[in-house]
């Protein structure tokens, strides 16, 4: 198989597979948490303070108040860098056509302009994360493995888009740049589900079980552990 | 629950999603696109495997019935429950796969109203339906009992004796009528297994059959759930109890078996009566119909049945038999396995490879035909395994309470973050569906997996005088012999070549059709991306790999989305070679179906003409199809191939 042919294949079955994998898992992710909140809180589900949940939530998408002293460089750059996760995929013009043809489904594309410069940003800001989470003690500290590998993993699709479509800053073919681009994306869709990358659908249920998605599974418990001791009920 | 039987669900939830996942595609892309049967075999897996062995092999709810309510013997009551639940099932996963073997699976009712009396497969349907419906009723009280709705478990208790009959005659009826559905076809049937005694081998097979499969099943779920209850205390224990025992009575408990073994060996040893019974009638079938010579041909059916006859009736027979054997719950164990693999092998034997010699070819079930086939059964024995767990199926061992099952749920007190352990139901089985679903949509997805090449093939015979056309693109067999050189002579010979030969590739003055409309019924990109990169960075003089990428804006506009649709028209730069057909045709890059293309081209003109010359018969299909059959003439017009 040439390159050519690849490409066609990594857009077309391959494709298909990988967005199915993506919808299957994060919808999975959803029925269990609904799932699960029905377990718990059983007849009681009524009591949920929806509206705080909903206000708390929605008040994070301007996350002002919650800037820490000294975390502010890394707030802001994760931020915006979320801003582009979000818009470029959706957005971008070549993405919509691709989705009209794919989904059926048309909908409004951002200049090439703003789609450049907001790629760039969301590069830069990754990297510069990257960087904080590497060199900055109060960052590392919190930082596991995944976290490193996942925030390259999500770059990469960006970075083989963006050079793809500049081709007086690609240094490789055009092809091999665009096959790059089409495989990245997809493994970005298989890994999403499973890892922590699916905060973006289960970030909606973080005010419902009042916390947030990085702490493992279990982490309150040592940390009651470490600081009360074993028996301590909490 | 412990491990074994977890990994056997796992096991089963991915067969029943793969199942799932072919079932959508038989419904979506229907039975050619999805299946491998064809007109020589058209019954298949999904028949003969689901419906005509799975029905035999889920006998045990009326022979039990038989046992127990008519003869009254009540030691074997305590399988009545999971025979029920057995037929239940079995008859439940017929008619499931059956629905989806059908045409038109929404008509699966039009039996009920529109009766045709004088089919087997009427009879076979109506007992079917009313047997499931029977055991449907005979399970009730187990649920009832389960939602403690005492009123409802009282009056079906009162009911339960009829309710046996009216079940064992409808089982009897048609488990033979199954057998009689075989009769009408004995030209094409092997000799070794076509036999006027096929109703009566069949109920007989079925019943011995049966029983044994419930026998099966009663030392499976001793595998996985209580071990103790079959094959006695382990070799750990043993050796306990006999370094402690201090009485007679403990020892010999140490060498005791299961407490169901008596039970279970009972009903073997009815079984391989009957089965007994089976391999007479069988022998007799042989001497009867002089199918010895064809017992003794070497052939692979030869090998075929005499195995068959092996596994279903000789090993289990000696193995429940022969004093050496028969207190040994391994050897029952195999012996239950033996005659229910007979069992399915006989019905597959009967119903597929009987056949094989006649048709002259050989089937093979397609992916989906086997995962739907599984889905089914595994299905079957997931709804099992809930019922044996949540209602009181087998006699739980004395002592302990049935397996309590719940979802365990746990939230991380500070964090209130639920653990995503993946111990739990739901948890794990949603994780399978995750993976399973892509993984056999991947696999069996008919246009990923299209095992006809719809690459249309050239023309043939163009011979040098250019005289006929012979074209056949799909290998279809509709033949058409198209004469060239008089319709060039016809459209004003030299000039005319470009009213048909619209477009060629460069430096070609005549490409053939095939060469661009590749596909029979889809369009297809033609234009080689890559290619042109090259050429145009060679023409710009543009080197090295950085200088093809530059090569983009000589085409595509700079600001828009870059596809073929805003892409430069190839005429633009290709004016000088390609004779644009259609005015006003911009995208050249996609050539239309070889179909549209032929039809296209020729079509309009033979209409014109047509109308013209008042010669109707130039609009006709055969005039260019030569092997159709002209309108008007005897015989079918679209069905005659050669």
């Amino acid at each position: 198989m040439n390159i050519d042919a690849w490409i066609e294949f990594a857009e077309g079955p391959l494709f298909g597979i990988t967005f199915l994998v993506l919808v299957l898992g994060l919808g999975r992710q959803i029925l269990l948490q609904l799932y699960f909140l029905g377990v718990k809180k059983g007849r009681r589900l009524k009591r949920v303070p929806w509206k705080d949940i909903t206000r708390e939530t929605l008040g994070w998408a301007v996350p002002i108040r919650h800037i820490e002293p000294g975390t502010g460089l890394f707030s802001t750059s994760s931020y915006v860098m979320h801003v582009g996760l979000l818009v470029i995929p959706v957005f971008l013009v070549d993405h919509v056509v691709l989705w009209e043809s794919f989904l059926g489904i048309g909908l409004p594309a951002i200049g090439k302009g703003t789609a450049d410069i907001l790629t760039l940003l969301t590069i830069g800001c990754g990297l510069l994360l990257l960087g904080l989470r590497i060199f900055r003690a109060r960052h590392r500290l919190v930082s596991r493995p995944s976290d490193y590998v996942l925030l390259l993993l999500v770059l990469l699709p960006f970075l083989s888009g963006y050079l793809a479509s500049h081709p007086a800053v690609n240094p490789c073919p055009w092809n091999v740049m665009m096959l790059t681009h089409v495989l990245s994306g997809e493994l970005l869709f298989v890994v999403t589900p499973f890892t922590k990358l699916a905060h973006v659908v289960l970030f909606f249920f973080d005010r419902i079980s009042a916390v947030h998605w990085q702490l493992r599974p279990g982490a309150g418990d040592r940390v009651a552990e470490a600081l009360y001791g074993e028996e301590v009920k909490i | 629950m412990n491990t074994r039987v977890r990994m056997l669900k796992d096991v089963l939830w991915a067969l029943a999603l793969a199942g799932f996942v072919a079932g959508v595609f038989r419904l979506w892309f229907g039975l050619g696109a999805t299946t491998n049967l064809s007109d020589a075999v058209p019954w298949g897996l999904w028949k003969i495997l689901n419906m005509v062995a799975g029905v035999a092999i889920s006998t045990s709810g009326f022979s039990m019935g038989f046992l127990v309510y008519v003869l009254g013997l009540e030691r074997y009551r305590p399988l009545m429950k999971p025979a029920i639940l057995v037929a239940f099932l079995g008859y439940g996963c017929s008619c499931l796969a059956l629905l989806f073997d059908i045409g038109l699976p929404w008509r699966f009712w039009h039996p009920f109203l529109m009766w045709n009396e004088h089919s087997f497969l009427f009879e076979v349907f109506w007992c079917v339906t009313l047997y499931f419906t029977v055991t449907a009723i005979e399970l009730a009280p187990t649920v009832f009992e389960k939602l403690k709705a005492e009123k409802a478990t009282r009056l079906l208790h009162r009911i339960t004796f009829w309710v046996v009959i009216v079940g064992i005659s409808l089982s009897s009826l048609h488990h033979s009528s199954l057998g009689s559905l075989f009769l009408v076809t004995p030209q094409r049937l092997h000799p070794l297994w076509y036999s006027a005694l096929l109703p009566l081998l069949f109920i007989l097979s079925a019943m011995g059959g049966g029983l044994m499969f419930l026998v099966l099943v009663r030392i499976l779920h001793a595998h996985w759930y209580d071990r103790k209850a079959v094959f006695g205390p382990t070799q750990l224990e043993r050796e306990l109890i006999l370094v402690r025992s201090r009485s007679l009575a403990d020892s010999v408990n140490a060498r005791e078996v299961g407490r169901d073994m008596p039970m279970l060996t009972g009903v073997a040893r009815v079984a391989t009566g009957i089965l007994s019974l089976y391999l007479a009638l069988e022998i007799y079938h042989l001497g009867h119909a002089e199918a010895w010579s064809a017992l003794l041909a070497g052939t692979w059916e030869s090998w075929l049945f005499g195995t068959e006859l092996l596994i279903t009736a000789v090993i289990p027979i000696l193995l429940v038999w022969l004093p050496a054997f028969r207190s040994s719950p391994t050897a029952l164990t195999v012996a239950a396995l033996s005659a229910s693999a007979g069992l399915l092998l006989n019905r597959v034997d009967v119903g597929i490879f009987g056949y094989f010699r006649s048709a002259g070819e050989v089937y093979f079930p397609s992916l989906a035909e086997w995962a739907l086939s599984l889905g089914v059964v595994a299905a079957a024995a997931l709804v099992f395994l809930a019922f044996v767990e949540h209602a009181a199926v087998f006699s739980p061992p004395p002592g302990t309470n049935a397996v309590r099952r719940g979802v365990d749920v746990s939230f991380d007190s500070l964090s209130r973050v639920w653990h995503t352990a993946l111990s739990s139901g739901p948890e794990r089985t949603t994780l399978i569906a995750v993976l399973v679903v892509p993984l056999a949509w991947a696999c069996m997805y008919p246009p990923y997996s299209s095992t006809h090449p719809a690459e249309v093939r050239e023309a043939s015979r163009m011979d040098v005088t250019g005289e006929r056309l012979r074209l056949d693109g799909d290998r279809g067999g509709v033949l058409t012999e198209f004469p060239h050189a008089a319709c060039q002579k016809r459209l004003g010979s030299d000039s005319s070549c470009v009213s048909c030969h619209h477009m060629s590739l460069p430096g070609d003055t005549t490409t053939p059709c095939a060469r661009c409309h590749r596909h029979m019924t889809e369009e297809t990109l033609i234009f080689d991306h890559a290619y042109h990169i090259q050429a145009v960075a060679d023409s710009l003089g543009l080197e090295g790999a950085r200088g093809s990428n530059q090569t983009c804006v000589s085409c595509h506009a700079a600001e828009s989305a870059r596809t073929t649709a805003t892409a430069k028209a190839c005429v633009e730069c290709h004016g000088e070679w390609t004779k644009v057909y259609a005015e006003g045709s911009k995208d050249l890059a996609r050539a239309t179906s070889y179909l549209e293309a032929m039809h296209g081209t020729c079509l309009a003109c033979h209409e014109d003409e047509a109308e013209k010359r008042n010669r109707p018969e130039l609009r006709e299909c055969s005039t260019c199809h030569t092997s159709l059959t002209p309108l008007g003439a005897p015989g079918p017009v679209l069905a005659r191939r050669q």
